[in-house]
């Protein structure tokens, strides 16, 4: 598949029940996802990002807009989309009474996979995984790390053009984030496209080509993690831990976030030396660090990924 | 499986202290709870695995349809849970000396109670967002239609003004076929029509209209 695999605009979504209050979950989202894109939609809980994956993946209505994948309309005619798309669910989990390889193997039948393909394709994922070990187990007694990664492997293993995964690696420890990267990457190598949310701001860095973030329902900015992380207005973060008072002193050097005692501070290359001077001169113990996604969602959103609508 | 046969045997054995002689007609109702029971289990299980697993979020964004999903579960619960089905009703067969045509008859007759059953629970399934909200719904079905009516002692002894009523339940409308077929129950002309043309009315009905539903609430709004 080749060209667009998913363009909304203007989409909206309006939530009405009897007796409560309406709530405007999306307000106008315009996107486009390129074929062999892993795009992340960053936002805080509420942000409107399930929503527009719920809508996205045929599961919702939308209140107006339009919203095509690969230039179907998914309103109009969703089971004609279908096909194309595979869904990590936000909280899904395995049934329990499967253990990893009858949960992948069944799904693959269920979507019209034969059984070579349906075997060869869960054999595949699993190892992918890091399931094999525990492929024959029963999904109750696995725990909530292996329960989603059986659930992204269950998804993986469609190699569904389009890939929707909300929160695919909450719950997983480091080491099965990675792995879960690293099987997404290898899929966007074959073709297909992946739309993920994530709480995670290292992942989308690592993992996305482009994200948006989402605040309010409205896509506030989309771009690379480069572009975003650039517009922060310098490429280092020097904090320090008993550096508030002094606040003042380093307005100069950049955007300056006081934070109880701690002030960060971000600062071009060309200024940190010019920066450390001034702090040895107060007395101050400093840091440096790399600017990451956090102090740019901070910038875009006025408020921590972590901090609910 | 075992927990599946528990109100089956508990019926059984309550009917055999209080007459022996009517084992054989208990035995069959028994077959035709454990249809309705087999059934009805799609209420529960459809709600579970979409609130708890968001199964149907994995399932039906994708290729299977709806109807699939529904149909699919179903004959999945049933496939797990017929072994024991099928050890009573080869007792009813010995008990109550069935023919080959009633034979026939009870496996049609359950297979229709099933499906109604099963349609009925998958449409109700649809309803809830809370588990705990469903068992008392599952419980009433479960009594008023299977546990209550002539299913495991004759229509005989229920009272008559009533049996109109119990004829157009599925359950009881097609232990009362499966009676008369074995001499047990004598039903007029009248009778037997509307519980037949009840019985496959109704699932017919039912189980169109849960296709319809199953389609409509792929999507929410």
């Amino acid at each position: 598949m080749s060209g667009e695999a998913l363009r909304s605009a203007d989409l909206r979504k309006v939530y009405t029940s009897r007796g409560a209050p309406r709530v405007a979950a999306l307000a106008g989202v315009s996107m486009e996802v390129r074929s062999g894109e892993r795009v992340a939609l960053l936002g805080r809980n509420g942000a409107g990002k399930t929503t527009f994956l719920k809508i996205a993946s045929t599961l919702l209505r939308p209140t107006s807009g339009s919203i095509e994948v690969f230039g179907i309309d998914v309103d109009a005619t969703p089971e004609r989309a279908r096909p194309y798309i595979a869904v990590v669910p936000q909280e899904g989990k395995p049934f329990f009474h499967l253990c990893p390889r009858e949960q992948v193997y069944t799904y693959l039948r269920a979507r019209g996979l034969s059984r070579e393909t349906a075997k060869a394709r869960t054999e595949e994922a699993l190892e992918r995984m890091g399931l094999t070990e525990v492929a024959e187990r029963l999904s109750v007694t696995l725990s909530g790390g292996q329960r989603q990664r059986t659930m992204v492997a269950t998804v993986i293993a469609t190699e569904a053009p389009l890939l929707f995964l909300d929160e695919p690696t909450i719950g997983m420890d480091p080491f099965a984030r990675r792995d879960v990267w690293a099987s997404l990457r290898a899929l966007t190598q074959k073709g297909s496209t992946i739309l993920l949310t994530t709480h995670y701001l290292d992942e989308a860095d690592a993992l996305s080509h482009r994200l948006y973030i989402i605040e309010r329902g409205q896509v506030l900015v989309n771009g690379t993690a480069e572009d975003l992380k650039r517009s922060v207005g310098g490429t280092l973060k020097v904090s320090m831990p008993n550096g508030a008072s002094a606040i003042d002193a380093f307005r100069s050097f950049g955007s300056c976030v006081a934070d109880g005692s701690l002030l960060s501070v971000i600062v071009s290359p060309e200024r940190l030396g010019e920066l450390m001077d001034l702090a040895v001169r107060s007395r101050l113990t400093a840091t440096v660090g790399p600017v990451t996604l956090e102090e740019a969602f901070l910038r875009v959103v006025g408020r921590s990924i972590d901090e609910d609508t | 499986m075992a927990t599946s046969m528990v109100v089956q045997v508990v019926l059984l054995v309550f009917v055999y202290i209080l007459n022996p002689a009517l084992i054989g007609v208990a035995l069959i109702g028994s077959v035709v709870f454990s249809a309705f029971a087999l059934g009805q289990r799609v209420l529960n299980e459809a709600a579970y695995v979409r609130i708890d697993h968001k199964a149907t979020d994995l399932y039906l964004a994708g290729p299977l349809s709806p109807e699939g999903y529904f149909v699919g579960m179903a004959g999945g619960i049933l496939l797990i849970y017929v072994t024991p089905v099928a050890i009573l009703g080869g007792l009813a067969v010995a008990v109550a000396h069935l023919s080959f045509a009633s034979g026939l008859l009870l496996f049609g007759l359950s297979g229709l109670v099933w499906l109604f059953a099963a349609s009925v629970g998958y449409v109700f399934s649809t309803f809830f967002r809370d588990n705990r909200a469903i068992w008392a719904y599952s419980s009433l079905f479960f009594n008023v239609f299977g546990v209550l009516p002539p299913v495991f002692y004759p229509l005989g002894l229920f009272p008559a003004p009533l049996h109109p009523i119990v004829l157009l339940m599925p359950p009881s409308a097609a232990a009362a076929i499966l009676q008369a077929a074995i001499g047990v129950t004598t039903l007029s002309s009248g009778e037997l029509a509307l519980a037949a043309g009840g019985l496959c009315v109704e699932t017919a009905v039912v189980f169109a209209f849960a296709i319809f539903w199953a389609r409509r609430t792929v999507r929410s709004k």
